[in-house]
């Protein structure tokens, strides 16, 4: 099987690399970009642990063909800190309070949920509980029974606001 | 002698006997007395059970030392999730 | 950092800082063992049955190794055949089948190729040649008398027939005379109730990457509860020295129970040592659902006498657990029914029945919540036939230090009549409910257990400290070792990095399971720390020129009343002087604690009930529940509140549903649905706080008891909104609709 070659933007970066016409975005994220952050949590886009930035839409990335990513600009949870160093002084507002809310507990939905809570906040800064409920109903957690992650998200708009 | 609260599966065993009294300075030795007195008890004892003593319970208590006045209620293991 | 409260005397533990694990996870770069890539790696995947009882009269593999891509296939026959009284038996012949198929999806063979896509079109190309036997896929069908046996292998543990049977435990328990106490009784209760079986739904497929090298050792990265859980079940299976095998555990993205055993790693370590490259194998969704180990379903006929002034007089029960096609299941299902009355007269039947249904596994309290549901039901209906407030009447039976748990050992202290008045006094009791809204509460509780745990504590040179347990970390345990050590030491919890380590770097630990880790693991790295500490204290005596007995270790530094003008000596000068006062600052403890204590909790959920849908809606929820001591409250009401959930959805939706030849229908997690957020409310917790005596800390373990309240609190607050008495889970739209319309 021939190879396609795709070039898009990831996290900013022109980025180009070649997939199988039927590999998913999220296999060719993972193993053709080594960016292992967004997750398989179950392949049939029921869980939203491969969630990804789209041009701003949260897409999984398991639904996706890589080749569909053709000229787009992809957002992954790897991307929401800017030059994240050891200290973590640069991390996103959400990175930020879902860590001081004790918003995950084994970890591996919240690259998903950070990047479903971007798309929500990028678009309604100032979400209701409800609002947030639906936008992150998409995304399952059967850790945290969601709460501190809904707080989080609170609180992370609060902040984004008032650094406005 | 150490009061044994044995579990109900294990009573048939012991002449329908609930509770009775053994000599041993571990839960071990106990088990060897009760076998004497009602042989085949000891086997089914130590195919699975954790013993209660002093509100602690243990899941291998074999070896666990026993006072003459120690209460010891054997219990099923138990396992987690 | 974060803020930090601090209720009590203790300068670390109770407070709350954010996780030393929490940035590699909230950036993608926590790795995961499907995130693991070998140079020259392989991919895996099985053949599985398509068939829920089968005899396999062959397997062809020929045309399947001709295949493109294809470096080796495993079936059955390359694994030893163990006895069937090695306790390893089962778990042999569920990762590949031997002779015989006993559920839907059980693995029967698996293939190693260049990529995943090759290694399936492989697997599918084995032909094998099936004799169907009979499916056995209900509890009174496999006990019927004439059965087909489900498994020829099975025979009842502990007591019981030395014959093949359905039956896997029968565990009766007794005291006083339950039969004439229910004949005196002014009020008896009697129902039957149903659950399905449910999944733990762990958000992460389980996944292994496996290098055998040439020496004949292997490297394991796994994801599970336990790697050395993991190294000794995949020796065994393989009949290896448990020495050949080096397990070092990933992070792992959720278990409940569910990853207390192993499914992969045999397999891939065969297929490694067969090809002579590393193998990954990663399960799909749909075969984490049909071919793991979901929760037992069970059927319970339970009938509980009264006085009329509320006072439980006895129990009287039978409980049978379908625990799937192996017997493999601890006899403990009636001692997790009945702990939190007094009940002076008790009967219970309990028994372990095996279906065509796959192997089932421990999830999160195993066996406690079935038992539950019934008996928090039937007392709730004693409450309202009596008139009584539901909180009074537990409170009136409430068991305390000293009453009989079913087991018939006396509680040690336990902290249920604590739960149920910080309930009482609650801003969520004490409030109406919403309108259209009405309210139900339940108890649960579970024993919590102690194990065997080790961890190693080193002082660095410049005075921070590394904490090495055994124990994989699902939910915050790291932090909390931290926070111990911290408490301990008398230095910075950033001063301290907690590591997991591999088989090979940490003394045996048992799998975390039971509650057991901030108990048991964190009872190890106390005694570790305290053993430091009499080492600091000899260190600074030596430098202070002073007697050894006069040093006391005091926030994190040596103090002598008789070390004249001299200051302190604090940990990072004593570590510094390391080399020169004796040589390195390490301690390591080991131990299998006992004394894990009981932990209770009162649930209490608002709930609407839509008559024309059936749908119940859960308007408001809160959750109480004894933690002994919370060492990092966050992550305590992280699991409250996620057991809550956990309970939500096996209350209102989830089940496993068979068709007639034993095949799941709803193998993924559309059809299979997990709550999601917009289903729920914010979930109210209270920490109420009833040291154990048996740890230094004062903690029970919080983990599984969330999970036994949910499904009786909501069926209660059903039957107040919608007047019905739900005896079956799930507590779907259509059986509640039925429910309804019955009762018109």
């Amino acid at each position: 099987m021939s190879r396609t070659h795709i070039t898009c933007t990831v996290n900013g970066e022109d980025t180009d690399f070649l997939a199988n016409p039927g590999t998913s975005l999220l296999d060719a994220l993972r193993d053709e970009l080594g960016l292992t952050g967004a997750k398989e949590g179950c392949g049939t886009g029921d869980c939203g642990a491969c969630s990804v930035l789209m041009d701003g839409k949260v897409t999984c990335a398991c639904l996706v063909f890589a080749p569909e990513a053709q000229g787009r600009n992809l957002l992954t949870v790897e991307g929401l800190s800017s030059g994240a160093g050891i200290s973590g002084d640069h991390l996103h507002p959400l990175q930020q309070t879902f860590l001081e809310g004790a918003a995950l507990q084994c970890g591996v939905c919240t690259p998903g949920f950070l990047v479903a809570a971007k798309a929500l906040l990028d678009h309604n800064p100032d979400p209701t509980e409800s609002e947030i409920r639906y936008a992150l109903a998409g995304n399952l957690c059967r850790c945290t029974g969601y709460d501190k992650i809904i707080r989080s998200v609170q609180e992370a708009a609060v902040q984004l606001r008032s650094a406005k | 002698m150490a009061t044994v609260h044995l579990m109900t599966q294990h009573r048939s065993l012991a002449g329908g006997e609930a509770v009775v009294e053994a000599d041993g300075a571990t839960v071990g030795q106990i088990i060897d007395d009760l076998d004497r007195r009602f042989p085949g008890l000891a086997a089914a004892l130590r195919a699975g059970s954790s013993a209660g003593i002093d509100g602690e319970i243990h899941a291998e208590p074999e070896f666990v030392r026993v006072q003459p006045d120690t209460v010891v209620y054997f219990v099923a293991p138990l396992t987690g999730g | 950092m974060t803020a930090i409260e601090n209720p009590k005397t203790y300068k670390w533990v109770g407070t709350r800082p954010i996780r030393h694990d929490g940035y590699d996870k909230v950036v993608g770069k926590a790795r995961f063992a499907a995130d693991l890539n070998l140079p020259g790696q392989l991919h895996a995947a099985y053949l599985r049955s398509p068939h829920a009882h089968a005899n396999i009269v062959s397997i062809d593999t020929s045309k399947a190794e001709a295949m493109p891509g294809v470096k080796a296939i495993v079936t059955g026959d390359d694994f030893p055949a163990l006895d069937i009284t090695d306790p390893n038996h089962d778990v042999s012949i569920n990762v590949l089948a031997r002779g015989t198929v006993l559920y839907h999806g059980h693995a029967i063979a698996a293939v190693a190729a260049n990529t995943k896509a090759e290694a399936q079109t492989a697997a599918a190309a084995i032909e094998v040649e099936y004799e169907l036997l009979p499916v056995v896929l209900g509890i009174d069908e496999a006990m019927a008398d004439g059965a087909p046996l489900v498994n020829e292998h099975n025979h009842q543990k502990f007591v019981g027939p030395s014959d093949p049977s359905n039956i896997a435990t029968h565990t009766p328990l007794e005291r006083g005379d339950a039969d004439a106490a229910m004949a005196a009784a002014d009020i008896v209760i009697e129902r039957e109730f149903d659950c399905a079986h449910v999944h733990q739904g762990y958000i992460e497929p389980h996944a292994c990457v496996i290098d055998t090298g040439a020496d004949g050792k292997a490297n394991v990265w796994a994801s599970s509860q336990g790697h050395f859980m993991v190294r000794a079940i995949t020796a065994a299976v393989l009949g290896w020295e448990t020495s050949r095998i080096k397990v070092t555990p990933a992070e792992i993205g959720g278990g409940f129970g569910g990853k207390t055993t192993v499914y992969l790693e045999p397999v891939a370590a065969r297929l490694s040592e067969k090809a002579g490259r590393p193998v990954k194998l990663v399960m799909s969704r749909e075969e984490v659902l049909r071919s793991s180990g979901p929760a037992p379903g069970a059927k319970l006929r339970i009938k509980i006498g009264a006085t009329s002034d509320g006072e439980l007089t006895a129990i009287d029960g039978w409980m049978a657990y379908q625990v799937g096609a192996y017997g493999d299941f601890a006899g403990m299902v009636g001692a997790m029914s009945v702990a939190s009355y007094k009940f002076p007269n008790l009967k219970l039947e309990s028994w372990g029945v095996l279906s065509n249904t796959p192997k089932t596994a421990a999830y999160r309290a195993p066996s406690a919540p079935h038992a539950a549901f019934a008996i928090e039901s039937i007392i709730d209906d004693i409450a309202s036939e009596l008139s009584m407030d539901p909180i009074e009447l537990r409170l009136k039976n409430a068991a305390v230090e000293g009453d009989l748990t079913a087991m018939g050992m006396p509680h040690p202290r336990i902290g249920l009549v604590e739960c149920l008045e910080a309930l009482k006094a609650s801003d969520h009791y004490q409030s109406e409910p919403a309108e259209g809204a009405a309210r139900g509460v339940a108890v649960g509780f579970w024993f919590n257990i102690g194990e065997q745990s080790s961890a190693t504590v080193n002082l660095n040179e410049d005075g921070t400290a590394t904490v090495i347990t055994g124990s994989p970390d699902i939910g915050g345990s790291r932090a909390s070792m931290a926070l111990m050590a911290a408490e301990e030491l008398g230095i910075d919890v950033y001063s301290i990095t907690p590591v997991v380590a591999d088989t090979e770097a940490v003394g045996f630990t048992d799998v975390t399971e039971g509650s057991r880790a901030t108990f048991a693991t964190g009872k190890a790295v106390v005694e570790a720390c305290r053993e430091l500490k009499v080492e600091l204290c000899r260190r600074a005596a030596q430098t202070m020129g002073v007697d050894e007995a006069e040093v006391e270790w005091v926030d994190g530094a040596a103090v002598s009343p008789s070390h004249v003008g001299g200051e302190p000596l604090t940990l990072a000068a004593i570590t510094a002087q390391a080399k020169r006062t004796g040589g390195p600052l390490t301690a390591t403890a080991s131990l299998n604690a006992a004394g894990a204590g009981p932990s209770f909790a009162v649930h209490c959920a608002d709930v609407k009930v839509d008559e024309e849908t059936g749908q119940t809606e859960i308007v408001r929820y809160t959750a109480v529940q004894d933690a002994g001591t919370a060492i990092h409250p966050s992550y305590v009401e992280g699991q409250m509140q996620g057991g809550s959930v956990q309970g939500i959805g096996w209350a209102l939706n989830e089940e496993y549903i068979f068709s007639s030849d034993g095949v799941l229908m709803n193998p993924g997690f559309l059809d299979y649905r997990i709550p999601v957020a917009s289903d729920l409310p914010m979930i109210e917790t209270i920490i109420v706080e009833v040291p154990n005596p048996s740890h230094p800390y004062g903690v029970r373990g919080v983990g599984e008891t969330g999970i036994v309240p949910p499904m009786a609190t909501i069926g209660n607050a059903i039957k107040a909104a919608a007047g019905v008495r739900m005896t079956s889970l799930p507590m779907s739209p259509p059986k509640v609709l039925k429910a309804l319309g019955d009762a018109r």
